[in-house]
């Protein structure tokens, strides 16, 4: 009898857990969010106007194209019109994949200017070095640091705004 | 020093029995993410080339022909969404993860079949902290550890002890990692 108490226990822990990675928002919650207060922005536009609402939480909506593998902490939401990479402190889970999702995310800038330029280089070259990335990475890692700056140079600007959200919630759409 | 050491055998092996098995999710799983550079840990994945005459250019009907496509390749009721990428590619993203990337221009399709892998899958799973239960249950296996280190040092007397072979283990067991961080740290 102790015995097969003390494996139920066990296997009560192991299969009680219901996983707490993100989950989806309650939906009627979810609309009225939508209606009261998140700005909605196609993802077509979020390139231009993410500018606009650095810090802010938005709303977005498009299909799960790929969950990182190392971590499950990033996801790239991508219609036919562009891609929005979204980054959470939470796993997402990889069922998410090829899903049609509204997300809710706060926006956030990163410039990439000549300092980052140059500790991309050299950490590319250090990673190239140690044999952590092959020929191909390496060079298109090198063609990356390039288009950057060439896109500074066009723009006559000291730097590029790269904008991506940090995950708030998402509700499935169906 | 009977006592510590008599106790040291008792938890060492009571803790570690209980133990055994939450060892080798993490051993397994710690191997298996180890590696994550050089293999998908979580999922075999096969590809299957194939050619197609269906029109899958984007237009409104396009969700019918992706179907048409299915039934050729897959199976329709396998369908969950689709986008096209650029003007020459449309990917179909299929239940369970996989997924079809088709040229549209050429017709030149690839399927992306992903298998999830019999227990690496759930190990690592586990190891990623799924829940706060889980969190709690890992940290009581790592003090546990802590608990197996310790009271190794007092488990055996004599020659093999720690005063001894397994002293010189013990020590090389310290030097490793020193020498790694004196080196690339």
């Amino acid at each position: 009898m102790k015995k097969f108490t003390f494996i139920l226990a066990f296997i009560i822990v192991f299969t009680a857990c219901k996983d707490n990675t993100i989950k989806v928002e309650d939906a009627a919650q979810g609309t009225e969010e939508l209606k009261i207060e998140t700005p909605l922005l196609a993802i077509a536009d979020f390139d231009t106007k993410a500018g606009d609402f650095v810090s802010k939480e938005i709303k977005i909506s498009g299909i799960v194209d790929h969950v990182c593998k190392h971590g499950g902490k990033k996801l790239l939401l991508v219609t036919d019109d562009g891609k929005v990479h979204v980054t959470s402190e939470e796993r997402f889970e990889e069922a998410l994949i090829g899903s049609e999702i509204a997300l809710n995310g706060i926006v956030v800038e990163e410039r990439i200017d000549e300092a980052y330029c140059l500790k991309m280089e050299e950490d590319n070259i250090k990673s190239h070095s140690e044999g952590k990335s092959s020929d191909d990475q390496f060079e298109s890692k090198k063609q990356h640091i390039k288009e950057y700056r060439d896109q500074m140079k066009a723009n006559n600007a000291e730097y590029i705004s790269n904008y991506s959200l940090e995950y708030v919630s998402h509700l499935e759409l169906k | 020093m009977r006592g510590l050491r008599k106790w040291s055998r008792i938890l060492h092996r009571d803790i570690g029995y209980f133990f055994i098995f939450t060892s080798l999710i993490y051993g397994i799983s710690g191997i298996a993410l180890n590696h994550m550079s050089d293999w998908n840990p979580n999922y075999s994945v096969s590809i299957n080339n194939f050619t197609t005459t269906v029109d899958l250019q984007n237009t409104s009907n396009v969700k019918s022909k992706i179907l048409k496509l299915l039934d050729k390749v897959d199976n329709r009721g396998n369908y969950k969404k689709h986008y096209y990428p650029n003007d020459n590619k449309l990917k179909i993203f299929l239940r369970g993860g996989s997924s079809i990337m088709v040229n549209v221009k050429s017709g030149k399709g690839v399927t992306e079949y992903l298998k999830r892998r019999p227990i690496f899958y759930e190990s690592n799973f586990l190891h990623y902290n799924p829940n706060r239960i889980w969190t709690w249950f890992s940290d009581a296996f790592a003090a546990a550890l802590i608990l197996f280190s310790i009271t190794s040092l007092f488990m055996v007397k004599g020659k093999k002890g720690i005063t001894g072979r397994g002293g010189i283990y013990l020590a090389l067991g310290i030097i490793i990692p020193i020498v790694f961080l004196f080196f690339y740290l």
